[in-house]
């Protein structure tokens, strides 16, 4: 064999194990799929979805449905998602327009992907404490507050890289024409509107997931969520105590909790990808 | 009356990047109302020199500027400038046309707009800039559309109509045709052309083709320093540096 031959070979051998890696890789995910649909599928039913739980999982007497675990979930998502937007969305766009390659800002930036690696169990720890320390009781509002924790460091980096993408001359020009920085800000919102809107799916998606971060801080219940002070269910949660119990009944509900969970955010990538169209009308590339 | 004291004065500017000197003691005038191109070598300090006029130059890292850049006399480097104002002063068409990611009519209505125009006006003055720069007849169906559905070369001549939208008395163009075709690139030279009736123009270029052709007023840099500036007949035809007569012959380039 020549050395032509054998770096042909060698070509085809690395596309093999790309490639096996790959059928591996989705094999997994459908066999994730087809385990949560197939289990789910046999629990699921209108009253479901339509109705809360009427308590009594605990003795295999399951009624109801898990809206209470559903709402809980979009509520404590959807209002860390808001909060850590409120906050991550400045903090990237002052470091990247204030900021810029300073050292100091590298040392943030160091910071944030250190607490997006910190596991969520921790942040569940901190806001437990912080809540012993202010007397607060597990709540909607505590779980809200620890996810949007665990979101920010996601939102923050996120959005950094995506206004990195920025082409520099967009900047140039918008400055050249008189703007204050805020005003670039703005423009620089405009351009990476696909990118922020990403980045927002991303950390919604790892908040209506979580279970450790709502453990202790928001608690679980039976009852609809109706008040930022008293407890709230989540999918995630609802997951994990039903799936536990030694009632087929029960377990069922787990189940069908997990399909919820997956088909919410399968739902909402599937938005995110179809308005990416609209979102991206006005991009500059 | 014509004004005939220089638009921008440059008194011994010098730029660093780090440790590296991009600009060594530059000392120019550049003539009101007319065209002045900036030529030289790649990696000369041309566009440095263009983006110090606005102090664009700030923007990069560890970058250290000394000297003065007289604007009417008042020098933009000075502690109490307003630099947005200095910047509305003076406008800048860039080696690539990069619209905003906005309309077409947005795109021009948004340099007044953040300097306080009443939208009133707005329409008209959308109107009138792009028919300045020859584009209202191609687009005026389509104001609401994304700037970025326009062909390259019509885009430049959008990005110049937003330049001359926030109205600057002087506009600097940094190798504005470079990316062009041919026919798009004449057709901003032609507009170039006509505005320096009402602008001070100051143009980097690469290509002493179009040098020679719009030029009133040439700078030669070489290595970060001037080696001869002076008005266009005299420095093509009768260089006063055997470097310039290098440089405009191809031995040096």
């Amino acid at each position: 064999m020549n050395r032509n031959q054998r770096r042909h070979l060698e070509e085809r051998l690395f596309k093999f194990i790309m490639r096996a890696a790959l059928f591996v890789t989705l094999g997994m995910l459908a066999a994730i799929l087809f385990t949560v649909v197939r289990k789910g599928i046999g629990a699921m039913s209108w009253s479901m979805i339509s109705e809360a739980s009427t308590g009594g999982s605990y003795l295999g007497e399951a009624e109801g449905g898990i809206l209470n675990a559903i709402l809980g979930s979009l509520y404590l998502a959807g209002g860390a998602t808001v909060l850590a937007l409120l906050f991550g969305l400045p903090v990237a766009l002052y470091l990247h327009t204030y900021m810029g390659q300073s050292k100091l800002a590298d040392y943030i930036r160091l910071v944030f992907d250190i607490l997006w690696g910190i596991p969520s169990i921790v942040y569940g720890v901190f806001g437990f404490t912080l809540m012993l320390l202010i007397g607060m009781r597990a709540s909607l509002l505590a779980g809200i507050l620890t996810l949007a924790l665990v979101e920010l460091p996601i939102l923050v980096r996120t959005i950094d890289e995506v206004l990195r993408m920025v082409p520099p001359e967009l900047s140039e020009i918008t400055y050249a024409l008189g703007t204050t920085r805020l005003e670039l800000m703005g423009i620089l919102t405009r351009q990476s509107l696909p990118g922020l809107v990403t980045a927002i799916l991303l950390a919604f998606g790892r908040g209506i997931g979580d279970a450790a971060a709502v453990l202790f801080t928001a608690g679980y219940t039976d009852s609809m969520p109706d008040s930022l002070m008293r407890p709230v269910a989540s999918l995630p949660l609802s997951i994990f105590f039903q799936l536990s119990s030694p009632f087929p009944s029960v377990q069922a509900r787990a189940y069908a909790s997990a399909l919820v969970l997956t088909i919410l955010v399968l739902v909402i990538s599937l938005l995110t990808r179809l308005s990416m169209r609209t979102l991206s009308k006005h991009v500059v590339r | 009356m014509v004004n005939t004291a220089p638009h921008i004065s440059v008194r011994h500017l010098n730029v660093w990047f780090g440790n590296q000197q991009a600009l060594k003691d530059i000392n120019i005038d550049i003539p009101r109302h007319r065209i002045t191109a900036i030529v030289g070598p790649s990696g000369c300090g041309k566009t440095t020199l263009l983006r110090s006029l606005n102090r664009l130059v700030e923007l990069e890292s560890k970058v250290r500027v000394a000297g003065e850049v007289l604007l009417e006399s008042q020098n933009i480097y000075g502690p109490t400038v307003d630099i947005t104002e200095v910047r509305t002063r003076i406008g800048l068409l860039a080696q690539k046309p990069f619209p905003l990611p906005m309309s077409i009519y947005n795109n021009i209505a948004y340099g007044p707009r953040i300097h306080g125009l009443k939208s009133m006006k707005m329409d008209d003055l959308v109107r009138t800039h792009l028919q300045a720069v020859e584009l209202w007849d191609e687009v005026k169906e389509r104001l609401k559309a994304p700037a970025t559905g326009l062909s390259v070369g019509q885009q430049q001549r959008l990005c110049l109509a937003r330049a001359l939208a926030v109205k600057p008395d002087v506009l600097l163009c940094d190798e504005s045709t470079s990316a062009l075709d041919p026919i798009s690139a004449r057709a901003i030279e032609r507009l170039l052309a006509n505005l320096k009736q009402n602008y001070t123009i100051v143009m980097v270029t690469h290509d002493l083709g179009q040098a020679r052709r719009l030029a009133d007023h040439v700078i030669f840099l070489w290595l970060g320093a001037v080696v001869e500036q002076g008005d266009a007949p005299q420095i093509f035809e009768y260089p006063r540096e055997d470097r310039t007569r290098a440089y405009w012959t191809g031995e040096i380039g």
